[in-house]
């Protein structure tokens, strides 16, 4: 549910690149046309629709697939994940091919139909590059023992810090989101359940577990006494990263690693994502994932199935992982040698491990339109 | 004078009016039929479902908050009105009545700042408001210290976004009515003795009065729904109801919710406009009587 309008200009629903094909090949009314789930290349063999994050729409990604299985793709991107779900439930599943989300929605679409299950066998092959906690069969991705889809990058979510105006120990809680000390100071990210997740956790409420009453109480109160110190609620990665670069905001909170690591890559190595200690025994940070599904349209095409594998194959996770707008880790062990120190250093790694074993891992809660009404709820009375 | 009253059998009056009815039909009638229908479902599981029920509009009538973020909505539309009328007026006067020289110039710069992408406009106010933005670092160059402004992440920011992109909508049609005022009634009024401050209240502001309403109205109505400067300039703190909509259709995936609440919205927008109205008619009727 990430990444809400962090790039608004992709609001439209079709980059340059598709535009551009689409034009020189079948006129300005078929670019039309090719927005949505119309194959744009009258010459490839085949065609795939894809829906997924920016990143993975690459020419560097998706040229060479092109080229070599004679195949033209046409790219649909999501702003939201939950929003790319109600699109293809609501009938748009049949246009596309594969789709590449935020891993509880993908996590979904098995189950709900939209999305069919892999047989793990025919990707043992690429199981066995996976670091082992990606590794058959992947949990998250699974609905009574079928999977749906692969994981293809992750992350994880704590306050991001600017090291040269807060010791990180300092961010070792998230205590200093309700200190008077950082009154004004502070930046939730608006990026739907990923900013209440890390609050409700430091309330000592598991939000990825049903929960009753008295815990959405102490939701609502953490909301509360967060909103009180906030200055900014924040959807564009941009103003949040310029903010906290300018010391501005002393935090983000909500966007871990998805904030911090194209900026490290930039040279701003002090700027750093962690999660906080384990408090009261309850574990405060999140594992997020991103993970590709092929659609359930009635076509079981191959080429698809062979994307999928291509997309998480060690050269390609490399370039998904650094993009223009994002660097974000990849479960590819094998990928791992590809990076330079550098690369390596930006993403953090010397510290993921860490992370993982700090963090729950990021799945639908059973209560999560209760914890976003209530967002809403607080905003307005603030 | 004779007028032809025309039958809606007319071939020629339905081929007149027949492009603006299909289009009226096809992306407004059908469009808002839609959105009635989707307000009285429910969603289960992120997904669409058939049930004909009231719950989302008992839920729309039982929560505060959203008539909170509507009155919020309204009141800075008000504002916005406002601000804009006051900014607008005396420019669209100097334009007409002092800068006809340069007139169609400065017309040509204030189109091309309202053709200006909104994104880009709204985002280029970061760089001026922000703390250490141009706004302050002229402030703090005239001695009123570092970060004398702090108007980045406030209503008061929100209001200046939606103010510079609405203020263009007033600053025209004042402008219009004032060019069309005939310049014989202000000097019939200075030749009855009357100075230049009571000819400009009596002859000029009530003549201005069409285009000053017509602003007035285009910038309420569009103050409604504004989305990226409360969003960008007011740091989301403060939401109006267009982010309201937005969360309910995209991260909620309530489309049912997110129906109701465009309903209240059109409503609202719809009774202010019907009651502005009947206030000027009230208002016109009572200076015929005079």
């Amino acid at each position: 549910m990430k990444k809400q309008a962090s790039d608004i200009g992709a609001r439209a629903g079709v980059d340059r690149r598709s535009v551009l094909k689409g034009m020189g090949g079948l006129g300005l009314a078929a670019a039309g046309a090719g927005i949505f789930g119309m194959p744009k290349g009258a010459s490839a063999a085949e065609s795939l629709n894809y829906m997924c994050w920016e990143g993975y729409n690459a020419p560097s990604i998706l040229d060479p697939f092109q080229k070599q299985k004679d195949v033209s793709i046409s790219v649909d991107l999501i702003t939201d994940s939950a929003g790319g779900f109600a699109k293809l439930a609501a009938g748009a599943s049949k246009d596309f091919d594969l789709v590449s989300s935020d891993s509880p929605w993908i996590a979904r679409m098995g189950p709900a139909g939209i999305c069919r299950y892999i047989d793990d066998k025919d990707f043992a092959e690429q199981y066995a590059e996976f670091y082992p906690q990606f590794r058959a069969p992947f949990t998250p991705l699974q609905f009574e023992g079928k999977a749906t889809g692969l994981p293809t990058r992750w992350g994880w979510v704590g306050p991001t810090v600017n090291t040269k105006f807060d010791k990180l120990e300092t961010w070792s809680s998230y205590a200093p989101v309700f200190d008077a000390a950082y009154k004004d100071k502070i930046c939730l990210l608006d990026w739907g359940d990923w900013p209440i997740m890390p609050l409700a956790l430091y309330a000592g409420v598991d939000p990825y577990v049903s929960l009753d009453q008295a815990a959405l109480d102490e939701v609502r109160k953490v909301l509360r006494a967060a909103f009180k110190n906030t200055r900014a609620i924040v959807a564009d990665l941009a103003i949040a990263q310029k903010g906290l670069i300018d010391g501005s905001f002393r935090a983000l909170i909500g966007g871990g690693t998805y904030a911090t690591s194209s900026l490290r890559m930039k040279g701003h190595d002090y700027i750093q994502s962690i999660v906080p200690e384990p408090k009261n025994g309850l574990k405060q940070g999140i594992i997020w994932m991103e993970a590709t599904g092929l659609i359930a349209n009635g076509r079981d095409s191959k080429v698809a199935a062979d994307f999928l594998k291509y997309i998480v194959s060690p050269e390609v996770a490399k370039q998904l992982s650094i993009t223009e707008a994002t660097c974000n880790l990849v479960p590819n062990a094998k990928a791992e040698a590809l990076f330079s120190d550098a690369e390596k250093k930006a993403l953090q790694m010397d510290y993921m491990w860490t992370a993982w074993d700090n963090s729950h891992f990021h799945t639908v809660a059973p209560n999560i339109d209760d914890m976003l009404a209530i967002w809403q709820e607080e905003l307005a009375a603030r | 004078m004779r007028t032809d009253s025309k039958r809606w059998g007319d071939p020629v009056l339905v081929a007149t009016v027949a492009p603006l009815g299909i289009v009226m039909l096809l992306f407004f009638i059908i469009p808002l039929v839609m959105t009635v229908v989707l307000s009285f479902q429910t969603t289960q599981f992120y997904r669409l479902s058939w049930t004909w029920d009231l719950k989302i509009w008992t839920e729309v009538f039982s929560k505060p908050h959203y008539w909170t973020i509507m009155a919020r909505t309204v009141a800075m539309a008000l504002v916005c009105v406002v601000v804009c009328v006051l900014i607008a007026f005396p420019a669209a006067y100097a334009l007409a009545t002092r800068l006809r020289a340069y007139n169609a110039q400065i017309q040509i710069l204030i189109i091309f700042a309202f053709l200006t992408d909104a994104v880009l406009k709204t985002f280029g106010w970061i760089l001026v408001l922000d703390k250490s933005g141009v706004a302050n670092w002229l402030l703090a160059h005239l001695g009123l210290g570092p970060e004398a402004l702090n108007l980045l992440f406030t209503p008061t920011g929100t209001i200046i976004g939606m103010v510079y992109g609405l203020v263009v909508y007033p600053m025209f049609t004042i402008y219009l009515s004032l060019a069309r005022i005939d310049r014989d009634l202000v000097l019939a009024a200075y030749d009855s003795g009357a100075s230049r401050l009571r000819a400009f209240f009596e002859v000029t502001l009530p003549l201005a009065r069409p285009g000053l309403y017509c602003g007035a109205v285009l910038v309420f109505v569009l103050s409604l729904g504004a989305f990226l400067e409360p969003k960008v300039l007011g740091g989301g703190t403060a939401p109006l109801a267009s982010e309201l909509i937005r969360q309910s259709f995209e991260t909620r995936v309530n489309w049912p919710l997110g129906a109701a609440l465009t309903l209240v919205l059109i409503v609202i927008g719809a009774l202010s406009l019907a009651l502005a109205a009947a206030v000027l008619m009230r208002g016109n009727r009572g200076r015929a009587v005079q």
